[in-house]
């Protein structure tokens, strides 16, 4: 086949390589990123779905049809069932309403039981990770329960009826987050007892699970296929319907992985677009000499053609195995380090990947060839004759057409797109203009400066456009790894900066008023640091100066759909503000009966409350009309106990509330929440420090995949240096022989070289460090929230660390320029 | 007679619009070659030689007149009918060489020949190498050969896809006077086993007296030949 010998011949004389190499940057950038990004996706879902125990749940109030299950079995879907109810569970005297699961063999079908023989176990050691479910006859029971009921393992616990024996504590489950598992303590058990103990009756209130497990199509169509039939009292149950706040976060995550991405690809096609022109540069005289033999343009578009499109197939392929690579080094580096194994990608992120090649080459590279075949033959014997190549803006009207392309390709969402697009043209117009201005403040500082300097200048200035492409290019890499080094860093440590070392990470719920006291007292005598505690009433808000709560006003916030937490104070706390209206010490009722409320401010807002509106709240069926006296900012993730409505002191007296606080504990004294329990039995213990961790650990890995991807960015910064460089080698060749046959010294070529490109890295670092501090103070204060902070040491690297790494690859591509003897040079270039 | 005829140029025009108006750079350029005749066209710089060349050869288009090549109305086709006459009947000898620097000796000789889509050429351009002596030279990049060696290389090209007709462009412009004469050799010598008919263009005289026929050039017009 000839066009693939021409390619090779095209190959071994290096002028494809560079091309081959940007558009293998592109797919391995694409493809690291995608792949990576899939799996992890889906490995969270998975981890998600070990939440839910399975990936999709029906739940009902009667079992579900036997006949589903068939259907299921058929179509390779794992299936299992659960039965949850509250009921009384004894030991001896003492009794507790548990809440109590019954699961068939096989359960959970996603994620496991972490288990223990030590009774809140912390200690990795310490505890195992179950195999399967408990044996007939055997319970394994949350670890608060054998306080409560002066339990021991191997002691017996009936549960109706029948009596089990206690083999296991659970420390971690699957679906702990189940309604009947708030408040009573979890009892596991075998589905082959549940008739023994004859509990479930007609009429009980019982929740059945039937859990569903497989891979994502065969699931998805069942799903489609199984929801018209559910009746009423079923529901389908996925992590998407039950955790809308993770959906939210995958989505946000993968949006961002992909803007990293398309910026990545964009660098890399602006060197596939370089590197296409030099191509095209050097194949003007080829084509004039093809055409003089007698080959027709139609026949040399062709062979062109074919060979970028085999170049094109080969440089995917490569890039394939680069993004593979990359991929699978985050992947194992993930597994070392926190011990998180990554599910495997689907077949879509490699063909979207590979398909991205092709689109580079569409876009970027055939525009500046598109010219070629009609290069006229008269051009063998004229060199002089012009030949019409492509027009730049078509250039870049066709680099925007394919992100826009490939950001559609990988998220499906035109509007975010077009955005991007809007977002990329004002960053690359800001860029270009600080570029500009610089580049004219230097020369004017430089005006007196040596001939090294002069020199160096001046071929900065003469290659004004490549300049500019460069200084861009490098500043939008340079940017977003410094933005990215700071944010990754803010989210995990800012955030833990803001949490104190002491920082609540229990809370304590459900607390009797008569308790209270003593409960405060045990804690202040162990020392440890904890709120005040906060009395609690459950209601829910109904009405609005008389209206029912709208639509709108339900979609706003989740308040509207169900009970909140009341609670009533006199003492703001420290995260606590009032933004509008007064605190009770200088508040006055308007009306006798009437007691006020501060409310949150954020929900006010989305719900259009104005201070003196009228509150109606609904407490268990009894009604509570409540004034708004102030809005309240406050901070959630303050791991303090914290309320949309504050009423004032006494206002809630009659509706029996139960006490809340939250402490810090540290691990050492974990087992005071065993003494905690024996003593207060029917206190509930939240453990945030698990959730801290695995949030932690969730952030880490996203931020580190980020963080390799902006590095390969990077490199395609790298290429597009080298690109321009090789696109100007010539003429930097025919000067610097012609100024050495003048006698100019080699050190002044060396110097000048270094002096150019690390000016050019050094602008390049300033607009960066520019650019990244504007985007740093914008996430601050919008996103992030924490208090902005220049980053002083940026200002150093940045310029620094550019002025470095492209003054050393400028001198490293110039060496063939600087190195042959000037002859050599005088004769090549002629 | 007519069908002897090789080339013919009836009443060739070729004007050009530049900042100053109209440059007529041919005007009413008539000749005739016929097969197997070898003629220079002489003239000083600037006489339109050049100019010439390329539109007899199809690789240019007069402004009026015509120009038939092998029976070809060259004038009358578009640029890909002109590919196609070019193909089956003409090679080219630059001043410049016009080697590919990507490519080895043999295959700048082959890539003529694969584009024509001829079988075995891979062994008629070594064999057309070691007619010129270079057979030793094959595998040799034009930046390692000499110019005299580059130009052997060019005119194996040449003749390796056997034209009717050789157009060659001041063959010994850019080659010192000794290695020139052996080009000069070389090429007559090739031209007269092929049976070629040879135009080409020269300032040199030496090489147009070894032509049968000279036209001289001057101001776009022929004033002898």
């Amino acid at each position: 086949m000839l066009a693939l010998r021409l390619l090779w011949r095209n190959w071994r004389s290096g002028e494809v390589k560079l091309l081959a190499a940007a558009l293998m940057l592109a797919v391995a950038v694409v493809s690291g990123i995608a792949v990576f990004t899939e799996r992890l996706e889906r490995t969270l879902v998975q981890e998600s779905n070990m939440l839910l125990g399975a990936d999709l749940i029906v739940r009902g109030s009667q079992p579900h049809n036997p006949e589903w299950s068939a259907q299921a079995a058929e179509q390779g879907i794992e299936q299992t069932t659960a039965v949850l109810f509250s009921s009384m569970v004894y030991a001896g005297d003492h009794m507790h309403l548990a809440s109590v699961k019954a699961v068939a063999e096989g359960y959970p079908l996603r994620g496991q039981f972490d288990i223990s023989t030590v009774p809140f176990a912390s200690r990795p050691d310490q505890i195992i990770r179950a195999s399967g479910i408990p044996a007939p006859g055997e319970v394994w029971v949350d670890s608060r329960l054998l306080p409560l009921l002066h339990l021991e393992l191997g002691e017996s616990l009936a549960v109706g009826d029948y009596e089990l024996k206690v083999t296991q504590v659970i420390i971690r489950e699957p679906d702990s987050a189940s309604p009947f598992s708030f408040m009573g303590a979890r009892v596991l058990m075998n589905m082959a007892d549940l008739e023994r103990t004859q509990v479930v009756q007609p009429g009980s209130r019982v929740q059945y699970q039937w859990l569903l497990a497989a891979d994502n199509t065969a699931l998805t169509a069942f799903a489609a296929w199984l929801e018209p039939q559910l009746s009423k009292h079923e529901r389908l149950v996925d992590v998407e319907s039950d955790q809308r706040g993770l959906g939210r976060t995958l989505e946000t995550g993968r949006n961002f992985l992909l803007l990293a991405a398309v910026i990545g690809v964009l660098l890399a096609g602006v060197a596939i677009a370089l590197a296409a022109r030099q191509f095209s540069s050097h194949h003007v005289d080829q084509v004039a000499l093809m055409k003089s033999f007698g080959v027709g343009a139609q026949r040399i578009r062709q062979l062109y053609l074919t060979q970028l499109l085999l170049l094109a197939v080969l440089a995917s392929a490569a890039g394939l195995l680069v993004g593979e690579l990359i991929q699978r080094i985050v992947a194992e580096s993930l597994r070392e380090v926190y011990q998180i194994v990554l599910g495997s990608a689907s077949f879509y992120p490699y063909v979207i990947s590979f398909a991205s090649g092709l689109v580079c080459l569409i876009f970027f590279a055939l525009p500046a060839l598109w010219f070629l075949p009609g290069v006229p033959p008269l051009k063998i014997l004229r060199r002089e004759l012009k030949v019409n190549a492509a027009q730049l803006w078509l250039q870049i009207a066709l680099a925007f057409a394919a992100v826009l392309l490939l950001i559609v390709l990988f998220s499906q969402n035109l509007s975010l797109a077009l955005s991007v697009i809007a977002a990329i043209s004002g960053v690359l117009l800001i860029t270009a203009g600080l570029a500009l201005g610089l580049l004219q403040l230097t020369r004017r500082i430089t005006t007196n400066a040596g001939s090294i300097w002069r020199l160096a200048l001046a071929n900065l200035q003469r290659r004004r456009e490549q300049t500019l492409v460069q200084i861009v290019v490098f500043a939008t890499a340079i940017m977003l790894l410094l933005t990215l080094t700071i944010v990754r860093t803010s989210l995990i440590d800012e955030w833990q900066l803001q949490l104190p070392d002491d920082a609540p990470n229990h809370f304590l719920v459900n607390i009797p008023p008569h308790d209270v006291e003593a409960v405060q007292q045990m804690l202040d005598e162990k020392q440890l640091e904890r709120e005040q505690l906060y009395p609690m009433v459950r209601g829910r808000l109904t009405a609005i100066n008389g209206s029912e709560i709208t639509d709108e006003q339900r979609a706003a916030s989740g308040v509207f759909n169900r009970e909140a937490n009341l609670t009533w104070t006199d003492v703001l706390g420290d995260d606590n503000r009032i933004v509008a209206g007064q605190w009770w010490n200088s508040w006055q009722r308007k009306e006798e009966g009437i007691p006020g409320v501060s409310v949150e401010a954020e929900l006010a807002q989305e719900a259009g409350l104005v201070i003196g509106d009228r509150l109606t709240f609904s407490l268990g069926g009894l009604i509570l009309e409540a004034e708004i006296a102030s809005f309240r900012s406050l901070d959630w993730r303050s791991m303090k106990p914290n309320f949309f409505f504050i009423f004032e002191p006494g206002a809630l007296d009659n509706y029996s509330p139960t006490y809340i606080t939250s402490l810090y504990l540290p691990l050492e004294q974990k087992s005071f929440i065993n003494d905690l329990l024996r003593r207060y039995p029917t206190m509930l213990v939240i453990e945030l420090d698990r959730i801290i961790d695995q949030i932690r650990t969730i952030v880490t890995q996203v931020s580190n995949g980020v963080l390799l991807v902006l590095w390969l960015t990077l490199a395609g910064g790298c290429l597009v240096l080298i690109a321009a460089v090789t696109s100007s080698i010539d003429s930097r060749k025919q000067e610097s022989g012609l100024l050495r046959a003048l006698g100019s010294p080699r050190r002044l070529m060396i110097g000048s070289v270094w002096v150019e490109f690390s000016l050019l890295g050094g602008l390049s670092g300033i607009i960066a460090v520019i650019g990244a501090e504007i985007l740093l103070v914008s996430l601050q204060y919008w996103v992030l929230e924490t208090p902005i902070r220049p980053h002083y040491l940026f200002w150093l690297i940045g310029p620094l660390a550019g002025a470095l790494l492209v003054g050393a690859l400028g001198a490293f591509s110039c060496r063939s320029v600087v190195n042959t003897p000037p002859a050599v040079v005088l004769r090549e270039a002629s | 007679m007519t069908s002897n005829v090789m080339v013919e140029a009836r009443s060739v025009g070729k004007t050009v619009t530049t900042f100053e108006g109209a440059l007529t750079i041919l005007n009413q350029v008539s000749l005739r070659v016929t097969a197997g005749e070898s003629v220079a066209i002489v003239g000083a710089s600037g006489s339109g030689k050049s100019t010439l060349l390329g539109i007899l050869a199809g690789l240019d288009l007069p402004t009026s007149g015509e120009v038939i090549l092998n029976g070809h109305i060259l004038t009358a086709l578009d640029e890909e009918g002109r590919a196609k006459v070019r193909a089956e009947n003409i090679g080219f000898i630059f001043q410049s060489f016009q080697l590919l620097p990507g490519l080895t000796a043999v295959e700048n000789v082959v890539l003529p020949l694969e584009l024509h889509g001829i079988k075995n050429s891979r062994k008629l351009a070594t064999d057309f190498l070691g007619r010129v002596g270079l057979e030793k030279r094959l595998h040799h990049y034009p930046q390692q050969l000499s110019g005299g060696e580059q130009q052997r290389v060019a005119i194996a090209r040449a003749f390796a896809s056997q034209p009717r007709i050789l157009f060659a462009d001041e063959p010994t412009g850019n080659l010192d006077s000794a290695t020139g004469a052996r080009i000069i050799d070389l090429l007559f010598e090739l031209n007269r086993e092929q049976g070629t008919t040879l135009i080409l263009i020269t300032h040199e005289d030496r090489l147009a007296a070894r032509c049968e026929r000279r036209i001289e050039l001057a101001s776009g017009e022929i004033v002898s030949a």
